[in-house]
């Protein structure tokens, strides 16, 4: 019994995560295989969006730590949208708005990741 | 075209306005608890009201420390400068009046032309100060002027106060909700270790959760296993000199790189440091280091705090906990598998032995084999060839367990098919031997020995294949060892036939073939039992049957080991010749 739920799709040329549910200590490793394979195909801009997410633990934090900077190295970035108040609070907690683009929404995020390559 | 004015009439209208503007600002600043927008409107407030260029504001950080918070008209590089001063005027000063060599602080406030200093006091607290420079005509200030600066001080430091307490518990939330956040990590990482029982699992979320709390993304950590510290994962920018781990089981509680101290501790801190670790955090299981997890600097580039060590060592000694149960539920796991392999090694053994001798005639024979715990690879056979012909057999083969039995059967199976070829016992062995050879892998081999007893002539040819030497008891009581033949089976073709020996055994000798399980038997003191040992026993008991002379042997190894763990196979096979020639021929 998961209440997790990871999909994946793709949204001009932008891999967009869509995170449903807990992302906690028990769901964090379904979230860094996405990563990996993400990585090992060489989509390096990524947009996660947390708009269905309901809750974020430090392991769940830890898996964006682990892979930020595999994807910058390539140029791209791991950006996150539509967070909700509690969920960006535990971000924000901490320090994470220094470290991680955070955007409003997803369209949002998809327009810098294109007015970067312009 | 100005219209008149009586004195007393402006004054009047003076006072309003003073009273308007006193109930506008206390409105306005009280409404807010953002400090600067405080300090901003008090300050443009009083230069407003005294035609002043310059305006600053003085917050008291730390007892007698006071920090300038904001300036107007003056550089904003000011801003966050700190003066010292010990005693704070009670009242409003004119800077000009005052002895600037018993008070040097005024200096800063001087040279920036600030002429008045007015301080900030509420609840008979002087929270801050502040300063302007009035209007040269404003120099002179009137009663009224003074009365409406002091207000309009005492309400703003009202306001600070205020806003400073909000400040403060703002700060002191933000820790709380820190702590309850890692709490909660702590709880469900917790929860999570105690249904973990794999390894790597319980490592990967350790560190995925350190990461994410502390906001780091380089580390190594170090674990104990098999008595010495080892890397089980790591994250560096510069490879990681593994001698490091020598250093770790000292460390008892975390420690910041930067602050040892001790020289003996120097060499290891510029290593450490070299590879941008920056805290060491021991993980503790009854009070032991088991394990260390060294982190970089965090992202953020801030010092690691004490809560953050607190933290850290509270996670390291739960994840320690549960990969000590992983080991040990791993470590069960494989006990039982080797006690299970090690049942099917015994049955594959037992199933390989003869289960009833036959009957040789004029002969008297007895075999056993007892098997050690971890089943060592002992073999013996005898197979009726003819109603004359018998052959005795006896090996040993390297290893135990699973491995040594299927090399066993590997071993009696071929003889099995070789022996009705009616090749010479020499030859025999060598093809034995070749196709052992072929059939094992590197490492593994044979001591092998064997025999034809021809039952009429009471010939025995036999081969040694690097075997322990049977002991041929004469009934004369002399002993003869059998020791020709060749080397071991299975470590290469053999070139050549194997050499063959004869020996004829005669009314009363015994001949008793046997395994290293009973020559090395050991006693407590670790010692050997050696042959000699076990040849008395066969020359006391020669008159006795095979049975009770291979019995005999057994109790004895049983005695001399006594308090010990039979740790190999005994096996012996017992000959013994017992009817006279002529009876046979009657």
């Amino acid at each position: 019994m998961s209440n997790f739920k990871i999909d994946i799709r793709e949204k001009e040329n932008i891999n967009v995560i869509d995170l449903k549910g807990y992302l906690d200590a028990h769901t964090a490793p379904e979230l860094e295989k996405i990563f990996q394979n993400l990585i090992e195909v060489q989509k390096f801009n990524i947009v996660v969006n947390c708009e269905e997410l309901n809750y974020i633990s430090s392991a769940g934090l830890g898996v964006f730590m682990a892979y930020i900077e595999d994807v910058r190295k390539h140029n791209g970035d791991i950006k996150l949208s539509n967070m909700s108040a509690k969920v960006y609070n535990v971000f924000d907690l901490l320090g994470f708005p220094l470290l991680y683009d955070i955007a409003k929404d997803e369209a949002e995020a998809i327009k810098k990741f294109i007015s970067v390559k312009k | 075209m100005s219209i008149p004015v009586l004195q007393s009439e402006k004054k009047h209208l003076e006072n309003v306005f003073d009273m308007q503007s006193l109930f506008e600002f206390s409105n306005v600043v009280n409404a807010s608890l953002d400090l600067k927008f405080i300090f901003n409107h008090f300050i443009l407030t009083l230069m407003g009201k005294l035609l002043s260029l310059r305006g600053i504001v003085l917050l008291e950080r730390k007892p007698g420390i006071f920090c300038i918070e904001s300036v107007k008209g003056l550089p904003s590089d000011l801003i966050n400068t700190e003066i010292r001063i010990a005693k704070i005027p009670k009242r409003m000063i004119n800077i000009e009046r005052e002895d600037i060599r018993k008070n040097p602080w005024l200096k800063l406030f001087k040279i920036n032309e600030i002429h008045f200093l007015l301080p900030l006091i509420t609840r008979d607290r002087i929270v801050g100060i502040a300063g302007v420079s009035p209007d040269r005509r404003k120099k002179k200030l009137n009663k009224q002027a003074m009365a409406y600066l002091k207000s309009i001080a005492n309400i703003a430091a009202a306001a600070i106060d205020k806003g400073l307490y909000i400040n403060e518990l703002a700060v002191i939330n933000k820790q709380l909700d820190r702590k309850i956040q890692e709490l909660k990590t702590l709880f469900e990482v917790g929860k999570e270790f105690n249904g973990v029982l794999d390894a790597d699992r319980v490592v990967k979320l350790l560190l995925f959760s350190v990461m994410g709390q502390i906001g780091v993304n380089r580390y190594v950590l170090c674990l104990t296993q098999g008595g010495e510290m080892e890397v089980i994962s790591s994250r560096l920018d510069k490879e990681f000199d593994r001698k490091l781990c020598a250093y770790f089981p000292s460390i008892e509680s975390p420690i910041l790189i930067g602050n040892l101290k001790r020289k003996a501790d120097q060499a290891v801190q510029k290593q450490l440091m070299d590879v941008g670790i920056q805290v060491l955090v021991p993980l503790k299981l009854q009070n032991q280091t088991k394990g260390i997890l060294g982190l970089g600097e965090k992202l953020n580039r801030e010092t690691y705090s004490k809560k953050d060590l607190e933290f850290l060592s509270s996670l390291g000694n739960l994840a320690v906990i549960s990969l000590e149960n992983a080991r040990l539920f791993r470590e069960a796991i494989e006990k039982q598998r080797l006690e299970d392999e090690l049942l099917i090694a015994k049955e594959i053994q037992r199933g390989l032995l003869p289960a009833k001798l036959p009957a040789i005639p004029t002969f008297d024979v007895a075999a056993t084999n007892i098997s050690s715990k971890q089943v060592g690879g002992d073999y013996y056979d005898i197979i009726t060839l003819s109603h004359e012909h018998y052959v005795l057999a006896i090996g040993d083969v390297s290893g135990k367990g699973t491995p040594a039995s299927l090399l066993m059967a590997n071993l009696q199976a071929t003889i099995r098919a070789l022996v009705p070829l009616g090749l010479s016992l020499g030859e025999l062995t060598k093809r034995v031997n070749d196709l052992i050879c072929e059939n094992t892998g590197s490492g593994r081999f044979i001591t092998f020995f064997w025999g034809i007893l021809h039952v009429e002539s009471r010939t025995f040819k036999y081969v040694n294949a690097g075997h322990n030497q049977p002991i041929l008891l004469r009934a004369d009581s002399t002993i003869e060892k059998l020791d020709k033949g060749g080397m071991i089976l299975g470590i290469m073709k053999a070139p050549n036939p194997y050499q063959e020996g004869e020996v004829t055994i005669n009314t009363g000798d015994v001949l008793v073939l046997f395994t290293d399980g009973v020559s090395e038997a050991m006693n407590s003191k670790g010692e050997e039992m050696g042959e000699e040992r076990m040849e008395n026993v066969i020359r006391m008991n020669s008159k006795e049957s095979a049975d009770t002379i291979l019995s005999k042997i057994v109790e004895d190894v049983r005695e001399y080991s006594r308090n010990t763990v039979q740790s190999d196979d005994i096996t012996l096979v017992v000959l013994k010749a017992i009817i006279p020639d002529c009876s046979l021929e009657n």
